[in-house]
């Protein structure tokens, strides 16, 4: 509890978190508004309403960043030393970040689907496109999740490797590059990579036949961050703070 | 029981000795110095006893225990490392009140020790415009969150002013009355001369010596620079004493080596000899500290 705490004050007492927050919802605003109000009408209707879900590719950098920094700060900034010595008990420090980042996470998802729903729906049916509500939930409950996931990847991925800039890097590249690549040249092995995952969770249109469903998609984003997150507290338990 | 026990710790990095079997014992109620030049394993030995590294052999003791086994850490040692180690971007009530909460200390401690080490009026400032001085007295405040019993402080005298080392000297003395044990390390023995008991002197991993600051001079070689309107008579019986006898220039005075303070007074008390002046060539103990260290080589 006391690690909860602690690690819950790292979080919002620096600025970059709220930057970071502020910077995903202005970016994501500004995509939703501009999709939602500047594309053909014609061209909105025949589009899914996923099309609404624009900005996630970007809102996941945003979300996964806050989290590798909630890790990665620690031995950028050198508070590991005291960290690990007033918690001997290292793993409960991981693990009081890892729920940190899930409420995080959390609160960033549901202000990323309020400024997307609230600002994105009500410009479509001003201009008279009619959006089926099941698809609608569907997709933003895809959505939500991948951004708590993807903040969750982000800290325990800065768990196991530390170096923030290596953590950042390796981020994007397995977000945005990875598995694109490997979908490209047609290898089933890609759609398991976490940014196909990601996709596949966020209900990516006309993508079903490259790759998973939205569920699975979700199971193997979420079977990483489990993975991930118990590598990261046992080596961090193991490795010397130095 | 001591405080801090180090028994035949070693400590490797690849072909690195950082710590070389070295043991010593640090008591309650007593400023001990840790000293060594640049490199010589001071750091290496302070994180192994505060847990954050492992040894390759040997053990670090705090209170009896290996630090992991502390029932409450925090209330057992309070460690500074490094002044450097916080998020510049939080205030310096904001970065003792992470730790505070991590220990289950109350935020009126913090700011109690915020007092204690004079920060009170720039507390809520970010610690990115903190002078080197502000830092090491924030790193100060955390190791104090939780009333240690024990004080680990890696060169808590860096970077202070000579306002900012007499207040250090002043807070350190008056913890270890308050019958705390306080190690404090440091590569220059000047900086914390007037502050220690006690010394643990190492080099290139190696204990060199531990005991009392009288120890350290006990064992002092330096040469001795005697002035007697009897020089001849009392170069004669330095020889024979074993003693060699340089010139100094002066046709009255003459420099000792291989002899002690101790022995050519009491040679010339003796022999009824007057002595106008009696005094190691080189003032400071600064140079026996360099005199005891120095073979052992630095960056390694
Ligand atoms: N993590 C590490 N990896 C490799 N070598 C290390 C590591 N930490 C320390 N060393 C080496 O161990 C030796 C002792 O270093 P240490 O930092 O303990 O010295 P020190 O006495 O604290 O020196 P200083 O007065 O400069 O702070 C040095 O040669 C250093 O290069
Ligand atoms: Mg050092």
């Amino acid at each position: 509890m006391n690690a909860l705490k602690s690690e819950w004050l790292k979080l919002v007492s620096v600025r970059t978190t709220w930057a970071l927050l502020v910077a995903m919802i202005l970016i994501e605003g500004l995509t939703a508004g501009l999709v939602t109000g500047l594309s053909d009408v014609d061209d909105l209707r025949t589009r899914d309403v996923a099309t609404l879900a624009n900005g996630t590719k970007l809102a996941i950098v945003f979300m996964f960043t806050l989290g590798a920094l909630l890790s990665t700060n620690e031995f950028r900034h050198g508070t590991a030393n005291s960290t690990f010595v007033v918690t001997p008990k290292r793993e409960r420090v991981i693990a009081a970040k890892l729920v940190v980042g899930l409420v995080v996470g959390i609160a960033g998802a549901l202000l990323y689907i309020a400024v997307n729903a609230g600002l994105g729906l009500s410009i479509l049916s001003s201009r008279g496109v009619d959006v089926d509500a099941d698809t609608a939930v569907d997709t933003y409950l895809g959505v939500g999740i991948g951004l708590v996931l993807g903040c969750l990847f982000g800290v325990a991925l800065g768990a196991l490797l530390r170096n923030q800039i290596l953590t950042v890097v390796t981020g994007m590249v397995l977000f945005l590059l990875a598995g694109t690549a490997a979908l490209f040249i047609g290898n089933d092995v890609g759609q398991y990579f976490p940014g196909e995952s990601l996709l596949a969770l966020n209900g990516t249109p006309g993508a079903d036949d490259v790759l998973l469903s939205q569920t699975e998609g979700g199971l193997v984003l979420g079977a990483y961050c489990v993975v991930l997150g118990a590598l990261g507290m046992v080596l961090t338990r193991q490795r010397e703070i130095s | 029981m001591a405080e801090i026990a180090v028994q035949r710790l070693t400590k490797r990095y690849g072909e690195t000795l950082a710590v070389d079997d070295l043991s010593f014992t640090v008591d309650a109620g007593r400023v001990t110095g840790f000293l060594g030049p640049n490199g010589s394993g001071k750091s290496t030995t302070l994180r192994a006893l505060l847990g954050l590294i492992r040894p390759t052999s040997g053990t670090a003791l705090v209170m009896g225990r290996p630090f992991h086994e502390l029932e409450k850490p925090v209330e057992a040692v309070g460690a500074a490392l490094d002044a450097h180690d916080v998020h510049p971007g939080r205030s310096g009530r904001g970065h003792l009140r992470t730790i505070a909460a991590a220990a289950g200390i109350p935020n009126s401690r913090v700011d109690e020790v915020l007092d204690m080490v004079e920060l009170t009026p720039a507390r809520d400032r970010r610690v990115k415009g903190y002078s080197m001085g502000m830092r090491q007295r924030l790193a100060l405040g955390a190791a104090l969150l939780g009333d240690p019993k024990i004080l680990m402080l890696d060169e808590p005298a860096n970077g202070l002013d000579p306002q900012g080392m007499r207040w250090l000297r002043d807070i350190l003395v008056a913890l270890a009355a308050e019958g705390r044990a306080v190690l404090i390390s440091s590569h220059v023995l000047s900086e914390v001369e007037q502050t220690v008991d006690s010394v643990v002197v190492i080099g290139a991993g190696r204990l060199v010596m531990q005991g009392s600051l009288a120890d350290l001079v006990k064992g002092d070689r330096r040469p001795i620079l005697v002035r007697s309107p009897q020089a001849d008579e009392l170069r004669a019986l330095l020889v024979q004493a074993g003693a060699s006898v340089g010139p100094d220039g002066r046709p009255d005075a003459m420099i000792v080596h291989r002899s002690s303070l101790e022995t050519v007074g009491t040679l010339a008390a003796e022999h009824g000899i007057a002595i106008f002046e009696l005094t190691h060539e080189r003032a400071t103990l600064e140079d026996r500290f360099l005199e005891l260290t120095g073979e052992s080589g630095n960056v390694r």
